[in-house]
Order: structure tokens, then C-alpha cells, then sequence
């Protein structure tokens, strides 16, 4: 089977998605970075739980997924995802993962005051977008395009009053959907090279192995085999836009035969559509790992 | 007097190559796990390279063993391949075994393929259409090796490459006699092949591969997926078009439209009367949404690119039809398919992603260099040809006493994609991918002025009888929907046009809209196609939904 | 999920009612009643937000080609212009061919 395997990054968390985690495994993070997850949507407010909530509900997944013989041909993680990404496809020891998850976290929660956040343009080419964007930018109030979900769906990164006047002008051009998103932090923007700058410090001493398959690179879109990139991509992520799009795309090129979709959240559904139209697709949001083991093992029976 | 010069350095380089691998080899035959050791003993740095990506069959066992090859032995090769599909065909150049690549069609790579050339990982001669790039390997680029693939081969090397001989005996021909090293990845080794498609003579290396080579289906379209638009294309086209100007040879391009043309000859070609009267002859590969056109006498020959999975056994039971073999199984040929496609046909009919205020078309779009493929070749008017046939007569321009026929291009698209974004432009994406490729030219797939007619689901635009740009660009817009082109089109000007018959509607042609449903199509999905082949089509599994 | 409405001017006065299409996805339901009015009136409801422009555009391009006087009632669900374009063509014949 050639199977790629997505893990999203904040935005489907909620109360009560550790529950099926390993409990060994949560206890050896627990005390590994000296800290209780509360598991609640209160503690979910703070960026340390759900960060690495969201990192041990998807290591646990992968955990479990090999243990019954199903591994990776391909992986993609979408910004805080990358790093259960990184640590599926081999690159990534596990006892590494969570505590540079944690340091993100702290670098994030403190790195932006009140008043920076992000947004969404639907409708328009991202090239349409970046030609509002420069109209609105500057260095007082900077806004910049980020995040590129699928063509037409263009992420905004920067200060709120700069977000809303691209918004604005978004509308007034034809744009179908134009408003902020719930996310506090100017994140996957130039905004951000700071904390990338301090994360890709901590890496230099976090030995990472040759993927065993192809790692989808969020700071190019481009599928990497060297560790190089890979670790380029877990530390820079942040302050570069993430190319999902051109992530899918270039994954669409390898010719998986199954997708499986890692928690919490179906956030990619549209864009899945789009590009692999109905191949095989799992979510273990919605289905029990034993589940997916069951169907993933059917498919790669029926294969030619 | 200088020194004689040598004149046999190929062959004595040849020569000494294959001396270096003689004890890995039994004749002509070497052992699979002695592979990698053969390319690198044979290839040498800098060496010209065909591997064969065609557009169906892969060599992917000898493509596998490329990339494993040590760069420090094996690097910067310059290859030559029709169709960049698989993976490896650009790892080798991530990995620094080859740098230079000159290719035709790039569909399955198309954007790994935009970045590499954008990060300068990949550097590109030239995009060209297939037959071009045969043409090229006995002129400019005349490689040092190739690596091919065969069904079956004997001890003495003869070659049986069967349905899916594709473009490998051209490829094969171009090192033979210019002493090129020829190595095959067998699927089989027999004691007697049932045809020989390519005599031993002209091979050097014989490698059975780990498995069978690759084979995609890429023509097998399920005419459950077919819209009503599609259907109401079709109607306008067979209506419009083929009867209008009595076409007797043509190429479908594949996709669906051309399926629904397919699907309606037996039902809504029956109705007019047209059974017998049009398109006997077709350069086309084995199809199976012409089965039913096959079955109801409509067709009397096809010749084929390639092979089309699944489509074996009813091709060796209809020989009449197809071109078999006295073995009993098929032959194809691509290079000989795009020769008739460029000189021996009346018409092409293909779809396209783009089309600009001018007519002009292509499949490239940001981020995505997908290629030409055969396009740009079937799709172009021959100025060489000239022979007479009513359909290509019927294009002559009334004005000049020196004229002649022409070709009939038929680009058929909704005018919005099904992102639900315009086809009609009035710039390409080619035009900023010519920039970002670094390309001579923007890569057009097929250009204004050999497009002879649009068709939409709004109706059909007779380019061939527009007799300057701006009209051109009138027709264009009286049938380009609501894009920014069509947008700009006004009804006076529509109603000229269609009063001249430059641009007909459905009810200008006699189509009514309401009898575009799917049951006018004489299959409506994989299992009615079995039944219509009498059991002898065997679709692949990803067809089989009801299995 | 939006509600659009628009009028045209129109000329041909419908003899009976039509109804062509399915609010089936990427599909439309056209329902044209006769009408007393002087022009055209068009009740579009519609499960893609943010097209009023595109639905002017193919409306506009509809009535100057077939300046059908009724009125319209359209149940759309996401159905492409070319495929908004067939149904009320289709409905256009409909009435012509009765």
C-alpha cells in the first residue's frame, strides 16, 4: 500500500479527545515534561495543553497504526502537525517530539501581544490576494499572505487592523468568504522569525534520520527525502506560509492508493475532494483506530 | 598529412562497454539481481539516456534500478523521455544522477516537475510533442543508451513488446544503428516468443524484471461519470460538425467529451442517419467507450498509439477492426499513430484546460508544467499534406485560387472548469509559467490559427470561416458563457454571426437540449460495456464497482 | 445559503407553466410561471454564498438572447454557470417546442 498519511495542527481540539490515548504513553509525557494534561476546553486556552495534547493524541494514533503492521508511504503536517509528521515517517525520535512541541508552545504563547492574529480569503487566486495585501502592508502595520489551504483559499497573517482592511478589500473584489479566523497569534508569517530562529537553535541538538518515505515540507511544498529539509521545515515552519495546496498536489504525483486522516478535525476535507476525488480516505476522528486497521488492511487484500 | 582519423569510435567505446559486463551475462541474458551493476558498468557519466516512461507503459523495474544507481559512478546523464510518470524519474535528479532532462508529456509529475525547474533542481532542453522528440533521437539527440521494456523475450534476446509496443521500437531503432547500447527489462523470459516484435540483433542486454512493468489505463473512461453537458457537446459536435463536413478519419483526444461522442454514434448518430456515412477510420488507442460503436458496424479500422488494459481479449477477437498480429494479439505503435495523426486524418477533436481571447489553448497552469504530450501534433494543421478528402476540402478558403484544405481542430470545453473557474481567459497561465520555467516560449498546447472550431455547451464557434482577428474574437465570445472573454460579447454581434454561420446554437443546429439526458448514451457504465463486448472486455479492478 | 432576486425586461410571454432540473448537487430546479407583470421577475435560492454577480451575468446573457417574460422560482445547489445555463435553455425549449 502507498499510503499518505495527514496530520492537521490546531483548530478540531476539544474536551475529552485524549481518551483513547495510551495511557502508558500519556503518563511518560506527563512526566517527562513535568505536566498534567487537564484535557478540558479551559486548559485547551493554553497553547503548552493543547499543543502538546494535540501531539500526543496523534503520536498515539501513529503508535497504534504500527503496531498492527500499517505504516506511511508519504507524510503531511499541517503547521503544528509536522511534527507527529516527522516522527511517522522516522525522522523524529519520540522522546524528542514533546519536548521541542512544549518549547513551541511557550515561544508562541509570548511571542505576540493583544491586537496580531490571522484571517481567510475565499474566492481569489493567491497572486489576487498578495496584490491586496501589498497594498495594505507596512511595516507599522504589517499583514502578509500565509497559509494556502487549497487555490482558492488564501490564509492572512499580521495585525488585526491590518487583517480587516484586506478583508475589506477582499469584499469589495469579488471575494466569496473574507473574514478573521479565531487564532491569536500572527503565525506562519515573517512575524514569527524569532521563534523559528530559537526552535531551529533547540533542533541543531535533536539528532533526526533520513525519512523512511517522502516528508511533505510546509515552507515549500515540496516532498523532501533528506534530513535537511525536514529539519529546515520543523523549525522554520512558523515564520513561512504553509503550501498545503501544492503539498497535496505534489503527494497527488506519488500516486497514493489510501489517505489517512490523523486527529483532531476533518479540516482538509474540501481540498481532499479536490485533489484525490474518492480514493480510499480513513479519518480517525470519526472511526476507531481498530476500525481503520480493519479497512486499511481490506484495501491493500483488494489490490491489484 | 594529419593522422587518419577513427572513425569507429562508438562502436569501439560500445564494444569495450559490454566487454566490462561479459561475465554477468549469458549471451544476451543477465540476472535480475546483477541489474544495478549493469548500469553502472554501462551508463556512462554525462551519457545521453532514453528510459521508457511512455505514456501507458513504464520500464519501472530498470527505473527503480537507475535511481539506486551510485552518483559517484553514474552521474549527469542528460535524459530523453517521452512521459516523466513515476517518481524516480525525478529522484534521479534530486540524487545528482542526472541533470538535463528533454521530455514531452509531464501529466503525473506535473508539479514536482514546476519545482524542480523553479528551485534549479531540474534542468529542462526542451518540451516537445512526441513525435518531435522521436525525430530528435536521429538527429540531435541520439542516445547512448536506452532502457526499454518487453512482455516476453527469448534466449536469443528477440523482443515481444505485444499491445503496449508503443514507442519502443522507435526508441529501440534510433541506438541500434548508431551504436547505442540497448538493455531490456523482460517480464518474461520464454522459449519462443509468439511475435517478434524487435529481433535480437538489435539488443544488447536482457534483464527479467522483479515484476511485471507498469500499465496504467489511462483511456478507460466510466461513462457513468459522463454529464449532460457533455452529452449535449457531443450531440452538437456529431450535428455540427463531424455530418456538417463529412468526416471520414478522425483522433479522439482522450477525456470525457470524446467518450460521449463515442456513446452517442450508435444512439444519436443512428437517428440522423448517419451510420455508414462517417468516421469508418480512427487513429485511436482501444478504448472501451467504443465498443458499442464497434458492435453497431460503425467503425471498419482503428490503429492505436498503445494498448489499453483490460481491452486484450476483445481486440484479438475482433482483427477485422484492430491491427493484429498472425500471433493473434495486438500491435501498436505510437510513432507511426502520430505520423497518421499529423498526415492521414481529418480531424482531431481534444479538450483543453485554457483558452485565451484568441483561441489559443493549453494545459499548463501555475505551479503545474504538465507538457504537450501528442497535442500539439494531432492538434496542428500539416501544410505538407496533399491529398484531398471532403472533410479537409470543405475548410478551403473560397478566396484564394492557390488554396487548399485544412485539417479540422476541434477544442471542445465547458466554459467553466470544474473548479468553477473560467476556461476563457484573456491571458494564459502559460504566459507567467513560460517566466517561471524559464522556457524560449510559452508553452501553448495548441495555437489560434489551427483551431478550426470551439465547441460549448453554449454551441459552436466556426473559427476556420472568421476572416480576421477581431471576428475570431467575436466568435469566441458569443460562445464563452459568462467569463471575463464571453462577458464582453454583444447580441447584435451574435445575431451576424450566426446569421453568417460562424456561430450556431443548438437550435440553430436542429439539437433540442431536452434529449441531452443520459439514457441517449449507448452505455451507461462499465457493466453495459462488458455486455456490448460480449463478455470479452475485462476492465481492470478500479473500474469494477459492482464486483 | 443565500436568497437573490432580479428583474428583466422581457417580451415573450410564456403560454404555461415549466419545470426542468433537480436540486440535486451541482444541479438546479427552473420553475417559470406565467405572469401579468411587464417584466420578468426571478426568485433564486441558492446553497452557494457569495455569486449574485455571476447569477446577473448568466441571467443578463439569458434574457438577451430569450427575452422570456414568466415568473422564475430557482432552487440552485452549486450547480456550475455552463450547467445554470442548460436548465434554462432546456426550459426555454420546453415551452417552444409545445
Amino acid at each position: 500500500m502507498r499510503s499518505l498519511w495527514i496530520f492537521p495542527g490546531q483548530g478540531g481540539q476539544h474536551a475529552g479527545m485524549l481518551k483513547d490515548v495510551d495511557p502508558a504513553l500519556r503518563e511518560h509525557v506527563e512526566q517527562m515534561l513535568d505536566l498534567k494534561l487537564l484535557d478540558t476546553d479551559v486548559a485547551y486556552q493554553d497553547s503548552v495543553q493543547l499543543q502538546v495534547g494535540i501531539e500526543l493524541l496523534q503520536v498515539s494514533q501513529i503508535n497504534s497504526l504500527k503496531a498492527s503492521g500499517l505504516k506511511p508511504s508519504l507524510v503531511a503536517g499541517h503547521s503544528l502537525g509536522v511534527f507527529a509528521a516527522a516522527y511517522a515517517i522516522g525522522s523524529l525520535q519520540q522522546d524528542d517530539l514533546f519536548p521541542l512541541v512544549k518549547r513551541r508552545a511557550e515561544l508562541m504563547q509570548g511571542a505576540y501581544p493583544e491586537g496580531y492574529g490571522m484571517g481567510v480569503v475565499v474566492g481569489m487566486s493567491r497572486k489576487q490576494v498578495e496584490d491586496l495585501v501589498a497594498q495594505v502592508h507596512s511595516d507599522e502595520h504589517p499583514v502578509y499572505a500565509s497559509n494556502q489551504n487549497s487555490e482558492d483559499q488564501t490564509a492572512l497573517s499580521g495585525e488585526l487592523a491590518a487583517i480587516d482592511q484586506v478583508v475589506k478589500l477582499a469584499k469589495d473584489h469579488g471575494a466569496t468568504i473574507a473574514m478573521r479566523l479565531k487564532v491569536p497569534v500572527p503565525s506562519h508569517s515573517p512575524l514569527m522569525a524569532d521563534v523559528a530562529t530559537k526552535l531551529s537553535a533547540l533542533l541543531e541538538s535533536v539528532p533526526l534520520t533520513k525519512p523512511n518515505g517522502i516528508y511533505l515540507a510546509n515552507n515549500t511544498g515540496h516532498a523532501v527525502r533528506q534530513v535537511p529539509q525536514v529539519e529546515a521545515d520543523l523549525s522554520g515552519n512558523l515564520a513561512h506560509p504553509v503550501y498545503f495546496e501544492a503539498m497535496m498536489a505534489v503527494a497527488h504525483d506519488y500516486q497514493p492508493d489510501s489517505i489517512v486522516n490523523f486527529s483532531p478535525g476533518r479540516p482538509f476535507r474540501k481540498v481532499l475532494g479536490q485533489k484525490f476525488g474518492d480514493l480510499h480516505q480513513v479519518n480517525l476522528d470519526q472511526m476507531s483506530v481498530s476500525d481503520v486497521e480493519f479497512l486499511l488492511n481490506k484495501w491493500e487484500r483488494g489490490t491489484n | 598529412m594529419s593522422e587518419a582519423r577513427n572513425w569507429a569510435t562508438h562502436r569501439e567505446a560500445k564494444a569495450e562497454k559490454l566487454s566490462s559486463v561479459a561475465s554477468l551475462l549469458n549471451g544476451k541474458l543477465a540476472k535480475t539481481s546483477d541489474a544495478k551493476a549493469i548500469l553502472e558498468n554501462l551508463i556512462a557519466p554525462g551519457d545521453k539516456v532514453v528510459l521508457e516512461g511512455d505514456n501507458q507503459k513504464q520500464a519501472s523495474f530498470l527505473s527503480k534500478v537507475l535511481a539506486s544507481v551510485d552518483p559517484a559512478r553514474v552521474h549527469d546523464l542528460h535524459m530523453i523521455m517521452s512521459s516523466i510518470s513515476r517518481p524516480e524519474h525525478l529522484d534521479i535528479f534530486e540524487d545528482g544522477i542526472a541533470s538535463k532532462m528533454d521530455f514531452s508529456f509531464a501529466g503525473p509529475q506535473s508539479t514536482r516537475v514546476s519545482q524542480m525547474i523553479a528551485d534549479g533542481s531540474l534542468q529542462v532542453g526542451d518540451i516537445h510533442t512526441y513525435l518531435e522528440l522521436y525525430a530528435r533521437m536521429f538527429v540531435d539527440l541520439i542516445p547512448n543508451v536506452v532502457l526499454v521494456a518487453a512482455d516476453k523475450v527469448d534466449r536469443d534476446g528477440n523482443l515481444y513488446t505485444g499491445n503496449n509496443t508503443e514507442e519502443t521500437p522507435v526508441i529501440v531503432e534510433s541506438a541500434a544503428f548508431h551504436d547505442g547500447i540497448v538493455i531490456v527489462q523482460a517480464n518474461e523470459i520464454v522459449d519462443k516468443v509468439p511475435r517478434v516484435d524487435i529481433p535480437a540483433d538489435w539488443v544488447d542486454v536482457v534483464i527479467p524484471a522483479d515484476e511485471p512493468y507498469q500499465l496504467e489505463p489511462l483511456f478507460t473512461r466510466d461513462p457513468q461519470n459522463i454529464t449532460e453537458l457533455q452529452i449535449l457537446m457531443g450531440m452538437m459536435a456529431i450535428r455540427g460538425i463531424y455530418e456538417k463536413h463529412n468526416v471520414q478519419s478522425v483522433n479522439h483526444g482522450v477525456g470525457f467529451n470524446t467518450a460521449a461522442i463515442e456513446l452517442l454514434l450508435p444512439t444519436y448518430g443512428e437517428q440522423l442517419g448517419l451510420k455508414g456515412k462517417i468516421v469508418p477510420n480512427w487513429e485511436v488507442n482501444p478504448t472501451p467507450t467504443l465498443i458499442p460503436a464497434i458492435e453497431s458496424g460503425w467503425v471498419q479500422s482503428i490503429h492505436s498509439f498503445g494498448g489499453e488494459v483490460g481491452m486484450e481479449q476483445y481486440i484479438a477477437a475482433r482483427p477485422d477492426i484492430f491491427f493484429v498480429g498472425p500471433d493473434g494479439s495486438m500491435r501498436s505503435n505510437r510513432a507511426f499513430g502520430q505520423m497518421a495523426g499529423q498526415y492521414a486524418l481529418d480531424m482531431f477533436v481534444g479538450s483543453t484546460l485554457q483558452i485565451d481571447q484568441y483561441g489559443n489553448s493549453s494545459t499548463v497552469t501555475n505551479g503545474r508544467l504538465s507538457g504537450f504530450g501528442g497535442a500539439p501534433n494531432m492538434g496542428s494543421n500539416p501544410t505538407g499534406r496533399r491529398h484531398s478528402t471532403p472533410a479537409w476540402q470543405s475548410l478551403r478558403p473560397d478566396n484564394d485560387p492557390l488554396g487548399k484544405g485544412q485539417k479540422l481542430v476541434v477544442q471542445m470545453v465547458e466554459t467553466f472548469g470544474s473548479n468553477k473557474r473560467p476556461v476563457f481567459v484573456d491571458s494564459l497561465d502559460a504566459v507567467e509559467v513560460r517566466k517561471e520555467a524559464k522556457l524560449q516560449n510559452v508553452p501553448i498546447m495548441i495555437y489560434s490559427e489551427d483551431t478550426t472550431h470551439i465547441v460549448t455547451e453554449e454551441g459552436i464557434a466556426y473559427l476556420y470561416k472568421t476572416s480576421s482577428m477581431a471576428e475570431r474574437q467575436a466568435a469566441i465570445e458569443a460562445i464563452a458563457g459568462v467569463t471575463p472573454v464571453g462577458l464582453r460579447s454583444n447580441p447584435a454581434q451574435v445575431a451576424d454571426l450566426r446569421a453568417r454561420g460562424i456561430v450556431a446554437f443548438p437550435e440553430d443546429l436542429g439539437v433540442n437540449r431536452n434529449q441531452a439526458t443520459r439514457s441517449l448514451l449507448a452505455a451507461q457504465n462499465m457493466e453495459d460495456l462488458v455486455k456490448w463486448s460480449k463478455g470479452l472486455y475485462n476492465p481492470p479492478a478500479k473500474f469494477r464497482s459492482w464486483s | 445559503m443565500e436568497k437573490l432576486h432580479f428583474n428583466y425586461a422581457a417580451t415573450e410571454k410564456i403560454a404555461h407553466p415549466v419545470h426542468i432540473g433537480v436540486v440535486a448537487s451541482g444541479d438546479l430546479e427552473v420553475i417559470m410561471k406565467p405572469t401579468t407583470n411587464s417584466e420578468s421577475t426571478l426568485d433564486i435560492v441558492t446553497g452557494s454564498d457569495g455569486f449574485k454577480e455571476v447569477w446577473g451575468n448568466v441571467l443578463t446573457r439569458f434574457f438577451d438572447r430569450y427575452p422570456l417574460l414568466a415568473d422564475f422560482e430557482i432552487n440552485d445547489f452549486g450547480a456550475t454557470p455552463g450547467v445554470v445555463n442548460l436548465r434554462l435553455t432546456q426550459a426555454m425549449e420546453a415551452l417552444k417546442n409545445e
